[in-house]
């Protein structure tokens, strides 16, 4: 074989090979929420990460609790790398020993986050939302301005309230009576008298999204997201800042399985999705809030409800639980709750 | 594989539950003393009455279509009720109970009663959810009767009232034990559509042990429950598949 067909032959060899070996890397897998969730981060976060270190990602979508089964079942042989959850079941991955410790050396843009974003060693936000009223202004009379107009009589009959996680208006009426989520007893009676005015308790985004959007709740305690959602259809719904007390806080949130062999690229990803370019395109896309100080946020959305871009405005309008206070206290606030207000 | 799942669950709801963790601790009895309480045996009985009302609507309403199934003379007329009896299992549970949750709600029509996110509502969509079992189970039973001991009672000048509660309906009764025990025993398991049409406010056990799991992270007392559930569950079809054992005879 002479030179030159050697070199024709390795030339046709590297042109097979070269898109190969770009696509080879060990692909990352990322564990989150399907639909939208999965859909917008993977177009805003997985994509360019991609492009720009090469690493490839997969998902692993499903439910909150599903992918945390799934993550205990193989926990010594992880299936994902990086996982997006709520701040509360980040606590419970934390203590099955799910998550390892974060190498903030690895996340250099986590020196530009709202200090509510780090919300362990082992998790850190992502984005946050609130969990606020929304009502339908074509089927009720009169402004909901405040968290006390639930118990209007009014709306008797009228409101839609999560009840997979009671947590948000536990916390609430507690705030009403001068408690908190610690001191939830001195809420009880007042939660108590809002009873008559709840229509239906919803435990999917989705069926929250219908009761407003049918009307059969007109009146809901809503994931401000799913509240921008439904604006986004054409439905005509208000999402309220309440004036006597905040909306309380949710922040997703990520972490790095422990046990993973690709926690450099986990790191990357990590720091990748908490970038000033990213958040700003995340904070449009699901109207939440950014956990980057640095990324701007559009004008119409400035002061919405569980959009914050200041630590002022994360100190005034947002209502932070204690996670650990929270992920405790879900067993016995749930059976409260199913006993003494979902109980017909 | 039963077995095995049927020791795993006992032995999980035999842990203790350690709230804010999924880590459990040792053994006790804790979680069946709990889910022995009123709050949870009342979900029990709640099932229980719905799944007996669901038996028995599902009865009254699937027998005539069964009926005329299996005797309609006009091999059209058989056809088409066969074609509207599958048709419910071409769409899925979900999708069924959506287009009810349309139909009971105030989308389309303005009911005198609230039925949504009732009792009765749930009841609606679980009836409809197991009349095609029933209709399938009920005609298999009455094509096996001859009809010419109808036509003898008929003859001898029994009314057609006379007729099927002396001939046609005594002589079905294995069919109607049958339709009954497993529309009883799948109502009892019944998920989705107590989900959607009881709005959280109609909860059967199936919703109850998916709180607890899922919603609570308690899975020592999700099994507990599922336990006691069981245990009813088996009690319930033993007593029904007894009393209709003694009908048949």
């Amino acid at each position: 074989m002479n030179v030159r067909r050697l070199a024709s032959w390795l030339t046709v060899v590297a042109v097979v090979l070269a898109p190969g070996a770009a696509v080879a890397a060990d692909p990352i897998v990322v564990s989150i929420w399907g639909g939208n969730w999965k859909d917008t981060v993977e177009k805003i976060v997985a994509k360019p990460f991609t492009a720009k270190t090469g690493i490839p990602v997969e998902f692993e979508v499903g439910g909150t609790l599903d992918r945390l089964a799934k993550a205990r079942v193989s926990k010594a042989a992880p299936l994902v790398d990086v996982t997006f959850t709520t701040t509360h079941v980040g606590r419970l991955y934390i203590s099955d020993g799910l998550y390892q410790k974060l190498d903030m050396a690895k996340v250099p843009n986590a020196k530009e986050l709202a200090k509510e974003a780090f919300r362990s060693d082992s998790h850190i936000g992502v984005w946050a939302y609130v969990y606020t009223i929304a009502y339908r202004p074509d089927l009720i009379q009169g402004e909901i301005t405040k968290w006390a107009d639930l118990w209007d009589p009014k709306f008797k009959g009228k409101i839609g309230l999560p009840d997979f996680d009671p947590s948000h208006i536990i916390t609430i009426s507690a705030l009403l009576e001068g408690g908190d989520e610690v001191n939830w007893q001195k809420g009880q009676e007042r939660l108590k008298r809002l009873k008559p005015n709840v229509a239906a308790f919803y435990s999917t985004d989705a069926r929250s999204q219908d009761l407003l959007k049918t009307g059969e709740a007109p009146v809901e305690v809503m994931l401000s997201i799913n509240g921008f959602h439904l604006m986004d259809q054409g439905v005509k719904v208000k999402l309220v800042n309440p004036t006597d007390k905040p909306g309380i806080v949710g922040i997703d949130t990520m972490g790095i399985m422990a046990g993973t062999k690709k926690a450099d690229a986990a790191h990357q990803f990590v720091n990748f999705a908490l970038g000033k370019d990213i958040q700003e395109q995340l904070v449009a896309a699901f109207k939440a809030g950014p956990t980057n100080l640095g990324a701007k946020v559009p004008d119409d959305l400035r002061g919405q409800p569980g959009v914050f871009t200041s630590p002022q405005e994360w100190k005034e309008r947002a209502y932070i639980m204690n996670d650990e206070v929270r992920a405790k206290n879900l067993a016995p606030w749930k059976e409260w709750f199913n006993a003494n207000i979902v109980a017909r | 594989m039963f077995g095995v799942a049927l020791t795993a669950l006992l032995q999980q709801s035999l842990l203790e539950f350690v709230p804010g963790s999924l880590r459990t601790g040792g053994l006790t009895d804790a979680n069946f003393r709990a889910v022995l309480a009123p709050q949870y045996l009342r979900y029990i009985w709640e099932t229980i009455l719905l799944s007996v009302a669901t038996t028995v609507l599902t009865l009254v309403a699937a027998y005539p279509v069964a009926y005329a199934l299996a005797r309609a003379r006009s091999a059209r007329v058989r056809s088409l009720l066969l074609v509207l009896t599958l048709a419910p299992f071409f769409t899925g549970a979900i999708v069924r109970t959506y287009a009810w949750m349309l139909v009971l709600g105030n989308s389309f029509v303005r009911w005198p009663v609230k039925l949504l996110f009732e009792p009765s509502g749930v009841l609606i969509g679980l009836v409809h959810f197991s009349m095609p079992t029933m209709i399938l189970i009920l005609a298999a039973a009455i094509s096996h009767i001859d009809p010419r001991y109808e036509r003898a009672a008929a003859s001898l000048g029994a009314r057609p009232a006379r007729v099927f509660w002396r001939v046609t309906l005594p002589l079905s009764m294995p069919g109607v034990a049958s339709g009954c025990l497993v529309v009883l025993a799948w109502t009892f398991s019944a998920f989705p559509t107590p989900e959607l049409l009881g709005g959280g406010r109609v909860k059967m056990v199936a919703n109850v042990v998916k709180d607890l799991a899922l919603d609570s992270f308690n899975w020592p007392g999700s099994a507990a429950f599922a336990a006691v559930a069981l245990a009813v569950t088996l009690a319930v079809l033993a007593v029904m598949s007894r009393g209709l054992a003694r009908l048949e005879r």
